[in-house]
């Protein structure tokens, strides 16, 4: 192909993946014999090129995902077996994601900003947003890592004995009290995505986080009850609209019952540590 | 696939060392922590976090850079959930390092291995705290494979995919010349 001489070959492969995508635009290009790169070759860079996973090509619009997302961040991925999944063969053609080439720290500063948004969006109180079931779409499972892990941290520093067995309990009933009430809401009839539906448990957890480390920090039981009920209702009220609008309005309670059980019964656990 | 690595060396030695070394290192803490820590949230914690940023690069960085696969999920307008493979088209794949992606693989795989292993033998020892870090470390190992796998599978379909195409088109174009010849 013509243009290949008007770019420069560098040993490196960063330039390799520049002409990668020059390539690919032109084979996207029907017609003009010279193709203009998506962006100008970028100058051989010290650091990695990385980018996180973002959803860009031709023709989808851009939204964005997560570790670990961890993945947890993480630990998304395997394809579920749900029936309103299913894997598309993108086209090999489509074009590069603009992100290949960013630097690290881009990286990291944009998964952080996403976690922020998620967050805000999720726990904060919004009496004005459009459809609680669209929110979330861009999920993340990084944020639910760091606050489970927060709250089994700050439960295990405040027992005094059995330190282990706490964070162990802590950990394995939030990880499977979270894909349990996934399960719940799926078999109700409900249309609800299961790492979504993950994504959002874990970040409603947020304010028990916050009540876990006031109770760390102030030892009177009788201000440890109210800072519990208080963050116990500001959780369950920050699930409710999510879970409430994946199922059908007559199963509404048989969804939420068990997530306020749950949130029930981590607050009891934070109250009875001491 | 061979035991012997490629004689090429390394194209991207920086993100083939980061690809190894979270992995590594989390193996490592795990396997050493019982002779320092005593504590279980410490070993816990750490294990998790060194994995977790293992699987952040592998399928962020070292998969995109190392074989040219990339794989993600995003949720469309109608609330679906799609599975996305991608991978470079055929000319860029043939021109991937040997030894960075028979490195990348290697160390996919056996690391999945060796958590198998150390969960098997923390249920010998009567240990399921232990199995919790193993299965969430093993959890993250199979998901980053079988999205790859399923990148590599799906390249091979588009590969085919394209080859006919453009044998197909090649095939009516020279065709087509033959006739206005005639």
């Amino acid at each position: 192909m013509s243009h290949n001489d008007t770019v420069p070959l560098h040993p490196s492969s960063q330039s390799d993946i520049d002409e990668i995508e020059n390539l690919i635009n032109a084979s996207v290009q029907s017609g003009p014999t010279t193709v203009l790169p998506a962006r100008p070759p970028s100058p051989p860079r010290a650091s990695i090129p990385v980018s996180s996973s973002p959803f860009i090509t031709s023709n989808i619009q851009p939204t964005y995902q997560k570790p670990p997302a961890a993945p947890i961040p993480v630990p998304p991925a395997l394809p579920t077996s749900d029936s309103s999944s299913r894997a598309s063969i993108s086209n090999g053609f489509g074009s590069l994601p603009n992100t290949l080439t960013e630097p690290v720290w881009d990286t990291v500063k944009r998964d952080l900003s996403r976690i922020v948004s998620n967050l805000k969006l999720v726990v904060f109180p919004n009496p004005y947003r459009e459809d609680p079931g669209k929110a979330l779409r861009d999920w993340d499972l990084w944020g639910p890592f760091f606050f489970i892990v927060f709250l089994g941290l700050t439960l295990s520093w405040s027992a005094s004995v059995k330190k282990s067995e706490v964070f162990a309990v802590a950990f394995a009933l939030l990880a499977a009290g979270a894909i349990i009430l996934t399960l719940n809401v799926l078999l109700l009839g409900g249309q609800i995505i299961f790492f979504q539906s993950l994504s959002l448990l874990g970040y409603c957890l947020f304010p028990l986080d916050i009540g876990a480390l006031i109770c760390m920090l102030k030892d009177n039981v009788i201000i440890k009850v109210i800072v519990v009920c208080v963050t116990l209702a500001w959780s369950s009220w920050a699930a409710y609209p999510f879970m409430s609008s994946a199922v059908n309005p007559r199963r509404k309670a048989l969804a939420l019952y068990p997530v306020f059980l749950m949130y029930v019964s981590v607050g009891f656990l934070i109250i009875a540590i001491d | 696939m061979d035991l012997n690595p490629p004689a090429e060396n390394y194209a991207n030695p920086k993100t083939c060392f980061f690809h190894v070394f979270f992995k590594a290192a989390a193996l490592a803490f795990y396997i050493l922590s019982a002779l320092f820590f005593s504590s279980f949230v410490v070993i816990f914690v750490v294990t998790v976090l060194l994995a977790a940023l293992d699987f952040w690069v592998v399928k962020n960085v070292s998969g995109r850079i190392l074989v040219g696969l990339r794989w993600w999920n995003e949720i469309d307008d109608q609330g679906e959930s799609i599975w996305k493979f991608e991978c470079l088209d055929q000319e860029s794949l043939a021109r991937m390092n040997k030894k960075d992606s028979w490195l990348f693989w290697w160390t996919l795989y056996l690391t999945a291995v060796a958590w198998i292993f150390l969960g098997i033998f923390s249920i010998i020892r009567f240990e399921p705290d232990y199995l919790l870090v193993v299965g969430v470390c093993l959890s993250l190992s199979i998901a980053n494979i079988v999205g790859f796998t399923k990148c590599r599978k799906d390249a091979k379909k588009q590969i085919q995919a394209f080859a006919s195409r453009t044998i197909a088109s090649h095939v009516s174009s020279t065709l087509q010349s033959a006739f206005s010849v005639v």
